[in-house]
């Protein structure tokens, strides 16, 4: 179902609940990975999918529809995650890396990425960067999104996204080069 | 010398690089969706009220308080004055209609029970009755104690 006719059903009070079950599940898949690739855990990324449906639920009644719909759902999901991750470090009063690394312990424990080695030391660099460079990467590289349908999701400017990205992607190929050189302990590309 | 590693020639694993979730897991979360959503729209005054602006709510729970608060007085300060209205209402009745009244066998009160008033409600005796205060002490006290086995 196209997406102005899920607003015009979800308007009428008759069809709002069919309506909004059709969005939830044209857009699940998406938006729950774009949520697990930021927190790892299955558990967290549930939580907060069910979160951003929710709060799309509450708000798609005011939606204006000055951009498409997905690129608003993506935007709500996007501040869910960031807002996740700087609550689970200001409630800790854990340093940046301290969380990092919690995220890491997850990922060296996902049968997807432990069993490729330098598929688990991508996903370390990933992981290493901070959370909004992090996912602009996420972004470009697995979901292959226009920079400026990227800049009415995270708010920033195209040129600012495309310089993000340029300089996420050298610290990984750094992260990723120093780490395939023998000897070398995961600290070490500090 | 080790190669760099270069992203571009990497291959991509795919939009979705971590494990899939737990099988049926896209079938189940819309209906988990929906029971959290749906619930709260059965009771549209309730869920109206949630989202109103914060400044909307503490008005009006603030008003709920007040209005509380002021209703509570208004019922507590009607029953401080019980004595003025019965009162009131007598006022357009004759006395000898009242004494008529109230000694009549059907109300089963005397002239005794009249004398007994407590003393805020004397004026009233005095009023209808006129008895001197030995009259009214002598009749109560050729009145038997009911309760003389106590004495």
């Amino acid at each position: 179902m196209e997406d102005h006719e899920i607003l015009a059903k979800f308007h009428a009070p008759a069809s709002r609940n069919l309506a909004f079950n059709q969005l939830v599940r044209k857009y699940q898949q998406k938006v729950y990975w774009h949520v697990r690739k930021m927190v790892i855990d299955h558990a967290d990324a549930d939580d907060l999918t069910q979160d951003v449906f929710v709060k799309v639920w509450k708000n798609l009644e005011n939606f204006r529809q000055d951009a498409q719909l997905f690129t608003w759902i993506y935007r709500i999901a996007t501040n869910e995650c960031l807002s996740f991750l700087q609550s689970k470090r200001r409630r800790f009063f854990l340093p940046l890396n301290d969380v990092g690394a919690e995220l890491a312990a997850k990922l060296e424990a996902d049968p997807a990425v432990a069993g490729n080695e330098i598929e688990l030391k991508l996903q370390r660099a990933i992981l290493r960067l901070p959370d909004k460079q992090r996912l602009v990467f996420n972004l470009r590289y697995y979901d292959e999104m226009p920079y400026e349908q990227m800049a009415e999701v995270t708010g920033t400017s195209v040129g600012a996204l495309k310089a993000s990205y340029h300089h996420a992607a050298r610290k990984i190929e750094e992260y990723v080069t120093k780490a395939d050189n023998p000897g070398w302990s995961a600290g070490e590309a500090d | 010398m080790q190669m760099p590693f270069r992203l571009d020639e990497h291959p991509r694993r795919g939009p979705q690089p971590l494990s899939g979730p737990p099988a049926g897991y896209f079938e189940q979360l819309p209906t988990r969706i929906m029971a959290q959503v749906a619930a709260p729209a059965r009771r549209p005054g309730l869920a109206g009220l949630w989202q109103a602006p914060a400044y909307l709510r503490t008005g009006l729970a603030s008003t709920l308080l007040l209005g509380t608060f002021a209703v509570s007085l208004w019922l507590g300060g009607a029953t401080l004055a019980p004595s003025t209205a019965p009162t009131a209402s007598l006022d357009g009745v004759p006395s000898a209609q009242l004494v008529e009244y109230l000694t009549s066998g059907e109300t089963h009160v005397d002239m005794l029970d009249l004398a007994e008033l407590p003393a805020h409600h004397l004026g009233l005796t005095k009023q209808y009755l006129q008895p001197s205060a030995t009259e009214l002490s002598a009749a109560l006290d050729a009145q038997p104690a009911e309760e003389a086995g106590l004495l």
